[in-house]
Protein backbone atom coordinates (compact mmCIF):
# COMPACT_ATOMS: atom_id res chain seq x y z
CA UNK A 1 0.00 0.00 0.00
CA UNK A 2 1.02 3.56 -0.63
CA UNK A 3 2.40 5.79 2.11
CA UNK A 4 -0.20 8.34 3.19
CA UNK A 5 2.00 10.10 5.74
CA UNK A 6 5.72 10.39 5.49
CA UNK A 7 8.40 12.18 7.49
CA UNK A 8 11.77 12.52 5.76
CA UNK A 9 14.80 13.59 7.74
CA UNK A 10 12.49 15.47 10.10
CA UNK A 11 14.09 17.84 12.59
CA UNK A 12 11.69 19.93 14.63
CA UNK A 13 11.36 21.79 17.89
CA UNK A 14 10.39 25.07 19.46
CA UNK A 15 12.73 28.02 19.09
CA UNK A 16 16.24 26.92 19.96
CA UNK A 17 15.07 23.66 21.48
CA UNK A 18 15.24 20.69 19.12
CA UNK A 19 12.86 17.90 20.08
CA UNK A 20 13.02 15.67 17.03
CA UNK A 21 16.19 15.14 15.04
CA UNK A 22 16.54 13.32 11.76
CA UNK A 23 13.42 11.21 12.03
CA UNK A 24 12.21 9.06 9.14
CA UNK A 25 8.79 7.50 9.26
CA UNK A 26 6.23 6.26 6.82
CA UNK A 27 2.62 5.36 7.54
CA UNK A 28 0.80 3.36 4.89
CA UNK A 29 -2.77 4.07 3.89
CA UNK A 30 -5.18 2.06 6.03
CA UNK A 31 -2.80 1.47 8.92
CA UNK A 32 -3.67 1.86 12.60
CA UNK A 33 -0.45 3.13 14.15
CA UNK A 34 0.11 3.95 17.82
CA UNK A 35 2.87 6.30 18.91
CA UNK A 36 4.24 5.48 22.34
CA UNK A 37 7.17 6.73 24.32
CA UNK A 38 8.12 8.58 27.49
CA UNK A 39 7.10 12.16 28.22
CA UNK A 40 9.23 14.56 26.21
CA UNK A 41 10.17 11.97 23.62
CA UNK A 42 8.70 14.08 20.81
CA UNK A 43 5.34 12.36 20.25
CA UNK A 44 3.29 15.55 20.37
CA UNK A 45 5.86 17.45 18.34
CA UNK A 46 5.78 14.74 15.70
CA UNK A 47 1.99 14.91 15.63
CA UNK A 48 2.07 18.69 15.22
CA UNK A 49 4.43 18.27 12.26
CA UNK A 50 2.36 15.49 10.72
CA UNK A 51 -0.77 17.63 10.81
CA UNK A 52 1.11 20.55 9.30
CA UNK A 53 0.61 22.76 12.36
CA UNK A 54 4.30 23.00 13.18
CA UNK A 55 6.72 23.70 10.35
CA UNK A 56 9.76 21.40 10.45
CA UNK A 57 13.18 22.93 11.04
CA UNK A 58 14.66 20.54 8.53
CA UNK A 59 13.29 17.74 6.40
CA UNK A 60 9.85 17.35 5.03
CA UNK A 61 6.40 15.95 5.74
CA UNK A 62 4.50 14.41 2.88
CA UNK A 63 0.81 13.68 2.78
CA UNK A 64 -0.30 11.35 0.03
CA UNK A 65 3.05 11.77 -1.68
CA UNK A 66 2.96 15.57 -1.74
CA UNK A 67 4.76 18.02 0.59
CA UNK A 68 2.33 19.15 3.25
CA UNK A 69 3.44 22.79 3.04
CA UNK A 70 2.34 22.88 -0.60
CA UNK A 71 -1.26 22.09 0.34
CA UNK A 72 -3.82 24.81 0.78
CA UNK A 73 -4.86 24.27 4.39
CA UNK A 74 -8.52 23.74 3.53
CA UNK A 75 -7.69 21.13 0.91
CA UNK A 76 -5.57 19.29 3.42
CA UNK A 77 -8.32 19.51 6.05
CA UNK A 78 -10.70 17.68 3.73
CA UNK A 79 -8.46 14.62 3.89
CA UNK A 80 -6.61 14.85 7.17
CA UNK A 81 -8.29 15.47 10.52
CA UNK A 82 -6.64 16.03 13.86
CA UNK A 83 -7.76 15.88 17.47
CA UNK A 84 -5.31 18.03 19.44
CA UNK A 85 -4.32 17.16 22.97
CA UNK A 86 -5.21 20.50 24.53
CA UNK A 87 -8.27 22.56 23.88
CA UNK A 88 -9.26 25.76 25.65
CA UNK A 89 -12.12 25.61 28.14
CA UNK A 90 -15.04 24.79 25.82
CA UNK A 91 -17.52 27.49 24.92
CA UNK A 92 -21.22 26.76 25.36
CA UNK A 93 -21.65 25.69 21.73
CA UNK A 94 -24.40 23.20 21.04
CA UNK A 95 -22.78 19.83 20.36
CA UNK A 96 -24.50 19.84 16.96
CA UNK A 97 -22.97 23.21 16.03
CA UNK A 98 -19.58 22.13 17.31
CA UNK A 99 -19.53 18.94 15.26
CA UNK A 100 -20.62 20.98 12.24
CA UNK A 101 -17.40 23.01 12.58
CA UNK A 102 -15.80 19.88 11.14
CA UNK A 103 -17.58 20.67 7.89
CA UNK A 104 -15.81 24.02 7.56
CA UNK A 105 -13.25 22.86 4.96
CA UNK A 106 -16.10 21.52 2.82
CA UNK A 107 -18.40 24.53 3.00
CA UNK A 108 -18.58 27.85 1.21
CA UNK A 109 -19.10 31.17 2.96
CA UNK A 110 -22.80 31.64 2.41
CA UNK A 111 -23.80 28.07 1.85
CA UNK A 112 -26.35 26.69 4.26
CA UNK A 113 -25.64 23.16 5.47
CA UNK A 114 -26.10 20.81 2.52
CA UNK A 115 -27.61 17.32 2.66
CA UNK A 116 -24.03 16.11 2.43
CA UNK A 117 -23.04 18.10 5.54
CA UNK A 118 -26.04 16.85 7.49
CA UNK A 119 -25.28 13.29 6.48
CA UNK A 120 -21.69 13.71 7.70
CA UNK A 121 -23.00 15.06 11.00
CA UNK A 122 -25.45 12.19 11.35
CA UNK A 123 -22.94 9.47 10.60
CA UNK A 124 -20.25 11.03 12.84
CA UNK A 125 -22.76 11.18 15.69
CA UNK A 126 -23.92 7.64 15.02
CA UNK A 127 -20.43 6.17 14.90
CA UNK A 128 -19.47 7.86 18.16
CA UNK A 129 -22.82 7.28 19.84
CA UNK A 130 -23.26 10.99 20.47
CA UNK A 131 -26.72 11.38 18.88
CA UNK A 132 -28.30 11.98 22.27
CA UNK A 133 -25.85 14.76 23.06
CA UNK A 134 -26.49 16.83 19.93
CA UNK A 135 -28.80 19.37 21.55
CA UNK A 136 -26.71 19.75 24.69
CA UNK A 137 -24.06 22.33 25.35
CA UNK A 138 -20.43 21.38 24.94
CA UNK A 139 -19.52 23.08 28.21
CA UNK A 140 -21.96 20.89 30.17
CA UNK A 141 -20.58 17.52 29.08
CA UNK A 142 -18.45 15.19 31.17
CA UNK A 143 -14.82 14.63 30.21
CA UNK A 144 -15.59 11.34 28.46
CA UNK A 145 -18.58 12.71 26.54
CA UNK A 146 -16.58 15.74 25.54
CA UNK A 147 -13.71 13.68 24.15
CA UNK A 148 -16.18 11.60 22.16
CA UNK A 149 -17.70 14.80 20.74
CA UNK A 150 -14.21 16.06 19.82
CA UNK A 151 -13.72 12.80 17.95
CA UNK A 152 -17.11 13.15 16.25
CA UNK A 153 -16.11 16.66 15.15
CA UNK A 154 -13.00 15.24 13.47
CA UNK A 155 -15.04 12.47 11.83
CA UNK A 156 -17.42 15.07 10.38
CA UNK A 157 -14.46 16.22 8.31
CA UNK A 158 -14.82 12.86 6.50
CA UNK A 159 -11.05 12.41 6.52
CA UNK A 160 -8.96 9.68 4.93
CA UNK A 161 -6.57 9.94 7.82
CA UNK A 162 -7.06 10.98 11.43
CA UNK A 163 -4.32 11.90 13.87
CA UNK A 164 -5.03 12.02 17.59
CA UNK A 165 -2.80 13.28 20.38
CA UNK A 166 -3.51 11.37 23.58
CA UNK A 167 -7.23 10.99 23.01
CA UNK A 168 -7.80 8.86 26.09
CA UNK A 169 -5.13 9.81 28.64
CA UNK A 170 -7.43 11.44 31.18
CA UNK A 171 -10.35 9.06 30.75
CA UNK A 172 -11.45 6.11 32.82
CA UNK A 173 -11.04 2.64 31.34
CA UNK A 174 -14.63 2.36 30.07
CA UNK A 175 -14.54 5.67 28.24
CA UNK A 176 -11.06 4.95 26.93
CA UNK A 177 -12.18 1.63 25.49
CA UNK A 178 -15.24 3.25 23.94
CA UNK A 179 -13.07 5.82 22.16
CA UNK A 180 -10.60 3.13 21.05
CA UNK A 181 -13.48 1.00 19.75
CA UNK A 182 -14.64 3.91 17.60
CA UNK A 183 -11.12 4.27 16.23
CA UNK A 184 -11.02 0.54 15.50
CA UNK A 185 -14.35 0.76 13.68
CA UNK A 186 -13.08 3.74 11.70
CA UNK A 187 -9.95 1.80 10.82
CA UNK A 188 -11.99 -1.18 9.68
CA UNK A 189 -13.83 1.14 7.30
CA UNK A 190 -10.55 2.00 5.63
CA UNK A 191 -9.34 5.15 7.37
CA UNK A 192 -5.74 5.58 8.45
CA UNK A 193 -5.49 6.16 12.21
CA UNK A 194 -2.42 7.53 13.99
CA UNK A 195 -2.78 7.99 17.73
CA UNK A 196 -0.41 9.02 20.48
CA UNK A 197 -1.19 6.73 23.40
CA UNK A 198 0.19 6.81 26.89
CA UNK A 199 -1.22 3.43 27.72
CA UNK A 200 1.02 0.76 26.16
CA UNK A 201 -1.68 -1.85 26.64
CA UNK A 202 -4.28 0.09 24.67
CA UNK A 203 -1.69 0.58 21.94
CA UNK A 204 -0.94 -3.12 21.92
CA UNK A 205 -4.59 -4.18 21.87
CA UNK A 206 -5.82 -1.84 19.16
CA UNK A 207 -2.98 -0.84 16.87
CA UNK A 208 -1.61 -2.92 14.03
CA UNK A 209 1.68 -1.12 14.36
CA UNK A 210 3.41 0.39 17.37
CA UNK A 211 6.00 3.10 16.88
CA UNK A 212 8.12 3.84 19.94
CA UNK A 213 9.80 7.22 20.18
CA UNK A 214 12.66 8.07 22.49
CA UNK A 215 14.62 11.30 22.58
CA UNK A 216 13.21 12.43 19.25
CA UNK A 217 14.09 9.26 17.33
CA UNK A 218 12.30 6.07 16.41
CA UNK A 219 13.40 3.61 19.07
CA UNK A 220 11.38 0.63 17.87
CA UNK A 221 8.81 0.12 15.17
CA UNK A 222 6.77 -2.97 14.36
CA UNK A 223 3.76 -5.06 15.29
CA UNK A 224 2.62 -5.00 18.93
CA UNK A 225 4.25 -8.40 19.49
CA UNK A 226 7.56 -7.10 18.15
CA UNK A 227 7.60 -3.80 20.04
CA UNK A 228 5.77 -4.56 23.28
CA UNK A 229 8.52 -6.80 24.48
CA UNK A 230 10.05 -6.39 27.90
CA UNK A 231 13.58 -5.46 26.79
CA UNK A 232 12.26 -2.83 24.42
CA UNK A 233 9.73 -1.37 26.85
CA UNK A 234 12.29 -1.33 29.69
CA UNK A 235 14.84 0.40 27.49
CA UNK A 236 12.24 2.79 26.10
CA UNK A 237 11.04 4.00 29.48
CA UNK A 238 14.15 3.20 31.54
CA UNK A 239 12.04 1.20 33.93
CA UNK A 240 11.43 -2.38 34.90
CA UNK A 241 8.37 -4.21 33.70
CA UNK A 242 6.85 -7.53 32.93
CA UNK A 243 5.21 -8.41 29.61
CA UNK A 244 2.64 -11.18 29.28
CA UNK A 245 0.14 -12.25 26.70
CA UNK A 246 -3.50 -11.32 26.97
CA UNK A 247 -5.17 -14.74 26.75
CA UNK A 248 -8.23 -13.33 25.01
CA UNK A 249 -6.59 -11.28 22.27
CA UNK A 250 -3.19 -12.87 22.15
CA UNK A 251 -1.61 -9.42 22.30
CA UNK A 252 1.16 -8.59 24.77
CA UNK A 253 0.40 -6.47 27.81
CA UNK A 254 2.72 -4.70 30.20
CA UNK A 255 2.88 -4.72 33.97
CA UNK A 256 4.96 -2.23 35.89
CA UNK A 257 7.28 -3.61 38.57
CA UNK A 258 7.31 -1.40 41.69
CA UNK A 259 10.70 -0.03 42.76
CA UNK A 260 10.75 -1.94 46.05
CA UNK A 261 10.55 -5.29 44.26
CA UNK A 262 13.08 -4.68 41.55
CA UNK A 263 16.16 -6.14 43.20
CA UNK A 264 14.55 -9.38 44.30
CA UNK A 265 14.82 -11.22 41.01
CA UNK A 266 12.77 -14.25 40.16
CA UNK A 267 15.01 -17.09 41.21
CA UNK B 1 -36.54 31.75 18.62
CA UNK B 2 -33.49 33.65 17.46
CA UNK B 3 -35.61 35.54 14.95
CA UNK B 4 -37.86 36.67 17.80
CA UNK B 5 -34.88 37.96 19.71
CA UNK B 6 -33.66 39.90 16.70
CA UNK B 7 -37.08 41.49 16.29
CA UNK B 8 -37.11 42.38 19.96
CA UNK B 9 -33.61 43.87 19.72
CA UNK B 10 -34.56 45.96 16.69
CA UNK B 11 -37.74 47.22 18.36
CA UNK B 12 -35.73 48.10 21.46
CA UNK B 13 -33.15 49.88 19.33
CA UNK B 14 -35.88 51.92 17.66
CA UNK B 15 -37.37 52.81 21.04
CA UNK B 16 -33.99 53.83 22.44
CA UNK B 17 -33.30 55.91 19.33
CA UNK B 18 -36.61 57.71 19.72
CA UNK B 19 -35.86 58.31 23.38
CA UNK B 20 -32.46 59.76 22.48
CA UNK B 21 -34.06 62.16 20.05
CA UNK B 22 -36.54 63.28 22.70
CA UNK B 23 -34.08 63.79 25.53
CA UNK B 24 -31.74 66.72 25.95
CA UNK B 25 -31.71 70.20 27.48
CA UNK B 26 -34.96 70.79 25.63
CA UNK B 27 -37.17 67.75 26.09
CA UNK B 28 -39.38 66.95 23.10
CA UNK B 29 -42.33 64.59 23.04
CA UNK B 30 -42.31 61.65 20.62
CA UNK B 31 -45.20 63.36 18.81
CA UNK B 32 -43.06 66.45 18.24
CA UNK B 33 -40.23 64.28 16.95
CA UNK B 34 -42.56 62.59 14.46
CA UNK B 35 -43.93 65.95 13.33
CA UNK B 36 -40.43 67.17 12.49
CA UNK B 37 -39.59 64.03 10.53
CA UNK B 38 -42.84 63.66 8.63
CA UNK B 39 -43.37 67.20 7.50
CA UNK B 40 -44.76 70.18 9.34
CA UNK B 41 -42.72 71.13 12.38
CA UNK B 42 -39.65 73.20 11.69
CA UNK B 43 -37.96 76.10 13.42
CA UNK B 44 -36.17 75.54 16.69
CA UNK B 45 -37.27 71.96 17.20
CA UNK B 46 -36.32 71.04 13.66
CA UNK B 47 -32.95 72.70 14.12
CA UNK B 48 -32.22 70.86 17.35
CA UNK B 49 -33.42 67.53 16.03
CA UNK B 50 -31.99 67.47 12.54
CA UNK B 51 -28.98 69.68 13.17
CA UNK B 52 -27.74 68.28 16.48
CA UNK B 53 -29.53 65.27 17.89
CA UNK B 54 -29.93 63.13 14.78
CA UNK B 55 -26.29 63.20 13.65
CA UNK B 56 -25.23 62.64 17.21
CA UNK B 57 -27.56 59.67 17.55
CA UNK B 58 -26.25 58.22 14.32
CA UNK B 59 -22.70 58.69 15.55
CA UNK B 60 -23.50 56.96 18.84
CA UNK B 61 -25.13 54.04 17.00
CA UNK B 62 -22.18 53.60 14.64
CA UNK B 63 -19.49 53.95 17.27
CA UNK B 64 -21.29 51.64 19.71
CA UNK B 65 -21.85 49.00 17.05
CA UNK B 66 -18.29 48.95 15.79
CA UNK B 67 -16.66 48.95 19.23
CA UNK B 68 -18.84 45.98 20.21
CA UNK B 69 -18.08 44.03 17.06
CA UNK B 70 -14.40 44.81 17.58
CA UNK B 71 -14.74 43.33 21.07
CA UNK B 72 -16.30 40.17 19.61
CA UNK B 73 -13.41 39.85 17.17
CA UNK B 74 -10.71 40.25 19.80
CA UNK B 75 -12.37 37.91 22.28
CA UNK B 76 -12.36 35.27 19.54
CA UNK B 77 -8.87 35.92 18.21
CA UNK B 78 -7.27 36.17 21.64
CA UNK B 79 -9.45 33.40 23.11
CA UNK B 80 -9.79 35.60 26.15
CA UNK B 81 -13.17 36.64 27.54
CA UNK B 82 -11.57 39.70 29.13
CA UNK B 83 -10.18 40.96 25.83
CA UNK B 84 -11.55 44.21 24.53
CA UNK B 85 -10.65 46.40 21.54
CA UNK B 86 -8.24 48.45 23.60
CA UNK B 87 -6.06 45.49 24.46
CA UNK B 88 -4.22 46.07 21.19
CA UNK B 89 -3.02 49.48 22.29
CA UNK B 90 -5.57 51.27 20.11
CA UNK B 91 -6.67 53.59 22.91
CA UNK B 92 -3.19 54.26 24.27
CA UNK B 93 -1.86 55.04 20.82
CA UNK B 94 -4.80 57.30 20.07
CA UNK B 95 -4.44 59.17 23.36
CA UNK B 96 -0.75 59.69 22.77
CA UNK B 97 -1.36 60.90 19.21
CA UNK B 98 -4.09 63.29 20.35
CA UNK B 99 -1.96 64.68 23.18
CA UNK B 100 0.93 65.13 20.78
CA UNK B 101 -1.32 66.99 18.36
CA UNK B 102 -2.52 69.23 21.17
CA UNK B 103 1.04 70.55 21.48
CA UNK B 104 0.71 72.05 18.00
CA UNK B 105 -2.93 72.73 17.28
CA UNK B 106 -6.28 72.92 19.00
CA UNK B 107 -8.51 72.08 16.03
CA UNK B 108 -10.37 68.80 15.72
CA UNK B 109 -9.30 67.16 12.49
CA UNK B 110 -5.53 67.24 12.92
CA UNK B 111 -6.07 65.79 16.39
CA UNK B 112 -8.31 63.04 15.01
CA UNK B 113 -5.76 62.18 12.37
CA UNK B 114 -2.95 62.17 14.91
CA UNK B 115 -5.03 59.93 17.16
CA UNK B 116 -5.71 57.56 14.29
CA UNK B 117 -2.03 57.41 13.34
CA UNK B 118 -1.16 56.82 17.00
CA UNK B 119 -3.61 53.91 17.09
CA UNK B 120 -2.19 52.46 13.92
CA UNK B 121 1.37 52.69 15.23
CA UNK B 122 0.39 50.96 18.46
CA UNK B 123 -1.57 48.22 16.71
CA UNK B 124 1.24 47.70 14.23
CA UNK B 125 3.72 47.29 17.08
CA UNK B 126 1.58 44.69 18.82
CA UNK B 127 0.97 42.97 15.51
CA UNK B 128 4.65 42.79 14.61
CA UNK B 129 5.64 41.54 18.04
CA UNK B 130 3.07 38.77 17.97
CA UNK B 131 4.01 37.90 14.40
CA UNK B 132 7.64 37.68 15.39
CA UNK B 133 6.83 35.63 18.43
CA UNK B 134 4.53 33.32 16.51
CA UNK B 135 1.15 34.67 17.55
CA UNK B 136 0.72 33.30 21.02
CA UNK B 137 -2.45 35.04 22.13
CA UNK B 138 -0.87 35.57 25.54
CA UNK B 139 2.09 37.34 24.04
CA UNK B 140 -0.29 39.52 22.07
CA UNK B 141 -2.23 40.48 25.18
CA UNK B 142 0.92 41.11 27.19
CA UNK B 143 2.62 43.19 24.53
CA UNK B 144 -0.57 45.24 24.22
CA UNK B 145 -0.64 45.80 27.98
CA UNK B 146 3.04 46.73 28.10
CA UNK B 147 2.64 49.13 25.21
CA UNK B 148 -0.44 50.72 26.78
CA UNK B 149 1.52 51.42 29.96
CA UNK B 150 4.33 53.03 28.00
CA UNK B 151 1.89 55.13 26.02
CA UNK B 152 0.00 56.32 29.07
CA UNK B 153 3.31 57.37 30.61
CA UNK B 154 3.91 59.28 27.40
CA UNK B 155 0.49 60.93 27.67
CA UNK B 156 1.19 61.97 31.26
CA UNK B 157 4.54 63.37 30.17
CA UNK B 158 2.83 65.43 27.49
CA UNK B 159 0.21 66.59 29.99
CA UNK B 160 2.97 67.95 32.19
CA UNK B 161 4.15 70.08 29.26
CA UNK B 162 0.75 71.15 27.90
CA UNK B 163 -1.22 74.15 29.11
CA UNK B 164 -4.08 73.25 31.38
CA UNK B 165 -6.95 74.13 28.99
CA UNK B 166 -5.43 71.85 26.37
CA UNK B 167 -5.05 69.10 28.93
CA UNK B 168 -8.72 69.55 29.75
CA UNK B 169 -9.71 69.30 26.11
CA UNK B 170 -7.68 66.15 25.54
CA UNK B 171 -9.04 64.69 28.75
CA UNK B 172 -12.63 65.33 27.65
CA UNK B 173 -11.88 63.59 24.37
CA UNK B 174 -10.25 60.74 26.23
CA UNK B 175 -13.48 60.19 28.12
CA UNK B 176 -15.40 59.71 24.90
CA UNK B 177 -17.12 62.66 23.33
CA UNK B 178 -19.84 62.40 20.73
CA UNK B 179 -20.43 66.13 20.34
CA UNK B 180 -18.28 66.28 17.19
CA UNK B 181 -20.99 64.53 15.16
CA UNK B 182 -21.69 66.13 11.77
CA UNK B 183 -23.56 64.51 8.89
CA UNK B 184 -20.62 64.36 6.50
CA UNK B 185 -18.37 62.82 9.09
CA UNK B 186 -20.98 60.35 10.30
CA UNK B 187 -21.84 59.29 6.76
CA UNK B 188 -18.26 58.56 5.75
CA UNK B 189 -17.39 56.87 9.02
CA UNK B 190 -20.66 54.95 9.00
CA UNK B 191 -20.14 53.58 5.50
CA UNK B 192 -16.61 52.48 6.28
CA UNK B 193 -17.50 50.84 9.59
CA UNK B 194 -20.63 49.18 8.21
CA UNK B 195 -18.48 47.62 5.49
CA UNK B 196 -16.04 46.35 8.12
CA UNK B 197 -18.86 44.87 10.19
CA UNK B 198 -20.14 43.16 7.05
CA UNK B 199 -16.68 41.75 6.46
CA UNK B 200 -16.60 40.47 10.04
CA UNK B 201 -19.83 38.55 9.47
CA UNK B 202 -18.19 36.82 6.48
CA UNK B 203 -15.58 35.50 8.89
CA UNK B 204 -18.11 34.02 11.32
CA UNK B 205 -17.09 30.38 10.88
CA UNK B 206 -13.42 31.17 11.15
CA UNK B 207 -14.08 32.99 14.42
CA UNK B 208 -16.08 30.03 15.75
CA UNK B 209 -13.14 27.78 15.00
CA UNK B 210 -10.41 30.10 16.24
CA UNK B 211 -12.19 30.30 19.62
CA UNK B 212 -11.19 26.67 20.16
CA UNK B 213 -7.46 27.24 19.85
CA UNK B 214 -4.80 27.59 17.21
CA UNK B 215 -3.94 23.95 16.74
CA UNK B 216 -7.62 23.13 16.34
CA UNK B 217 -8.08 25.97 13.86
CA UNK B 218 -5.06 24.86 11.86
CA UNK B 219 -6.37 21.31 11.59
CA UNK B 220 -9.59 22.62 10.07
CA UNK B 221 -7.87 24.77 7.51
CA UNK B 222 -8.21 28.16 9.22
CA UNK B 223 -4.87 29.81 8.62
CA UNK B 224 -2.81 32.45 10.34
CA UNK B 225 -3.71 34.69 7.45
CA UNK B 226 -7.34 34.52 8.56
CA UNK B 227 -6.31 35.33 12.11
CA UNK B 228 -4.25 38.33 11.04
CA UNK B 229 -7.01 39.56 8.74
CA UNK B 230 -9.40 39.42 11.67
CA UNK B 231 -6.88 41.21 13.86
CA UNK B 232 -6.74 44.13 11.43
CA UNK B 233 -10.50 44.25 10.92
CA UNK B 234 -10.97 44.37 14.69
CA UNK B 235 -8.28 47.00 15.10
CA UNK B 236 -9.83 49.24 12.43
CA UNK B 237 -13.27 48.81 13.98
CA UNK B 238 -11.79 50.30 17.16
CA UNK B 239 -9.29 52.80 15.79
CA UNK B 240 -11.70 54.78 13.62
CA UNK B 241 -14.32 55.38 16.33
CA UNK B 242 -11.63 56.17 18.89
CA UNK B 243 -9.99 58.73 16.62
CA UNK B 244 -13.31 60.50 16.09
CA UNK B 245 -15.18 60.02 19.33
CA UNK B 246 -12.49 59.28 21.88
CA UNK B 247 -11.92 56.40 24.20
CA UNK B 248 -15.33 55.01 25.05
CA UNK B 249 -14.65 52.20 27.42
CA UNK B 250 -16.41 49.05 28.38
CA UNK B 251 -18.81 48.81 25.42
CA UNK B 252 -16.38 46.53 23.61
CA UNK B 253 -15.98 44.33 26.67
CA UNK B 254 -19.54 44.09 27.99
CA UNK B 255 -21.69 43.97 24.88
CA UNK B 256 -20.10 40.81 23.42
CA UNK B 257 -20.87 39.01 26.69
CA UNK B 258 -24.46 40.22 26.71
CA UNK B 259 -24.84 39.22 23.07
CA UNK B 260 -23.44 35.79 23.87
CA UNK B 261 -25.90 35.47 26.76
CA UNK B 262 -28.93 36.16 24.57
CA UNK B 263 -27.81 34.81 21.19
CA UNK B 264 -25.36 32.02 22.04
CA UNK B 265 -21.69 31.63 21.16
CA UNK B 266 -21.93 31.26 17.36
CA UNK B 267 -20.44 34.24 15.62
CA UNK B 268 -23.03 34.20 12.84
CA UNK B 269 -25.40 35.60 15.48
CA UNK B 270 -22.86 37.12 17.82
CA UNK B 271 -21.62 39.73 15.36
CA UNK B 272 -25.00 41.17 14.31
CA UNK B 273 -26.45 41.00 17.81
CA UNK B 274 -23.39 42.67 19.32
CA UNK B 275 -23.69 45.42 16.71
CA UNK B 276 -27.34 45.99 17.66
CA UNK B 277 -26.59 45.86 21.38
CA UNK B 278 -23.59 48.17 21.16
CA UNK B 279 -25.52 50.72 19.14
CA UNK B 280 -28.32 50.63 21.68
CA UNK B 281 -26.05 50.85 24.71
CA UNK B 282 -24.01 53.79 23.51
CA UNK B 283 -27.02 55.78 22.30
CA UNK B 284 -28.61 55.27 25.70
CA UNK B 285 -25.43 56.21 27.53
CA UNK B 286 -25.12 59.38 25.49
CA UNK B 287 -28.74 60.35 26.15
CA UNK B 288 -28.25 59.78 29.88
CA UNK B 289 -25.05 61.81 29.84
CA UNK B 290 -26.75 64.71 28.11
CA UNK B 291 -29.70 64.86 30.46
CA UNK B 292 -28.31 63.85 33.83
CA UNK B 293 -26.89 67.16 34.98
CA UNK B 294 -27.76 70.01 32.60
CA UNK B 295 -26.25 72.30 31.49
CA UNK B 296 -23.22 70.02 31.75
CA UNK B 297 -22.74 67.12 29.42
CA UNK B 298 -21.26 64.05 30.98
CA UNK B 299 -19.11 62.32 28.34
CA UNK B 300 -20.62 59.07 27.10
CA UNK B 301 -17.46 57.17 28.03
CA UNK B 302 -17.95 58.06 31.69
CA UNK B 303 -21.51 56.74 31.61
CA UNK B 304 -20.63 53.50 29.79
CA UNK B 305 -17.73 52.87 32.16
CA UNK B 306 -19.79 53.48 35.29
CA UNK B 307 -23.14 51.91 34.46
CA UNK B 308 -21.57 49.30 32.24
CA UNK B 309 -19.42 48.23 35.16
CA UNK B 310 -22.34 48.03 37.56
CA UNK B 311 -24.44 46.13 35.09
CA UNK B 312 -21.61 43.74 34.35
CA UNK B 313 -21.07 43.03 38.04
CA UNK B 314 -24.78 42.35 38.54
CA UNK B 315 -24.84 39.90 35.66
CA UNK B 316 -21.67 38.29 36.95
CA UNK B 317 -23.01 37.82 40.46
CA UNK B 318 -26.45 36.60 39.39
CA UNK B 319 -25.20 34.16 36.82
CA UNK B 320 -22.04 33.14 38.63
CA UNK B 321 -19.97 33.66 35.51
CA UNK B 322 -20.50 35.21 32.11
Amino acid sequence: MMAILEARGLTAGYGAKTVISGLDLSVREGEFAALIGPNGSGKSTLVKCLTGYLAPGEGEILFSGRAIREYARRDLARELAAVPQFMPEPLPFLVRDFIMLGRYPHRRIFEAATAWDLEALRSAAELTGTEKLLERKLSELSGGERQMVFLARALAQAPRCIILDEPVSHLDIAHAVRIMDVLAELHSRGATVVAVLHDINLASEYAGRVIALKEGRVYADGTPTQVVEYRIIEGLFDTVCLVKENPISGRPFTYPVPGRLRNRGLS
Amino acid sequence: MTAGRYILAIVLLAAVSLLCLCLGTVVLSPAEVFTVFFGGGSGTEGGILLGIRLPRLLMALTVGASLSVSGVVFQAVLKNPLADPYITGVSGGAAFGAALAALITSSFFPAAIAAFLGSLAAVLTVYLISRLRGLGSTSMVLSGVALSFMLSSGVLLLFSILRSEEVHRVLLWLMGDLSVARYGLVARMGAFLAALIGLTILYHRQMDIISFGEEFASSLGVTRRDVFALFWIGAMLAAVPVALAGVIGFVGLVVPHLARFFFGPRHAHLVPSAALGGAMLLALADAVGRTMAPPYEIPAGVITGFFGGIFFLIVLIRRGGV
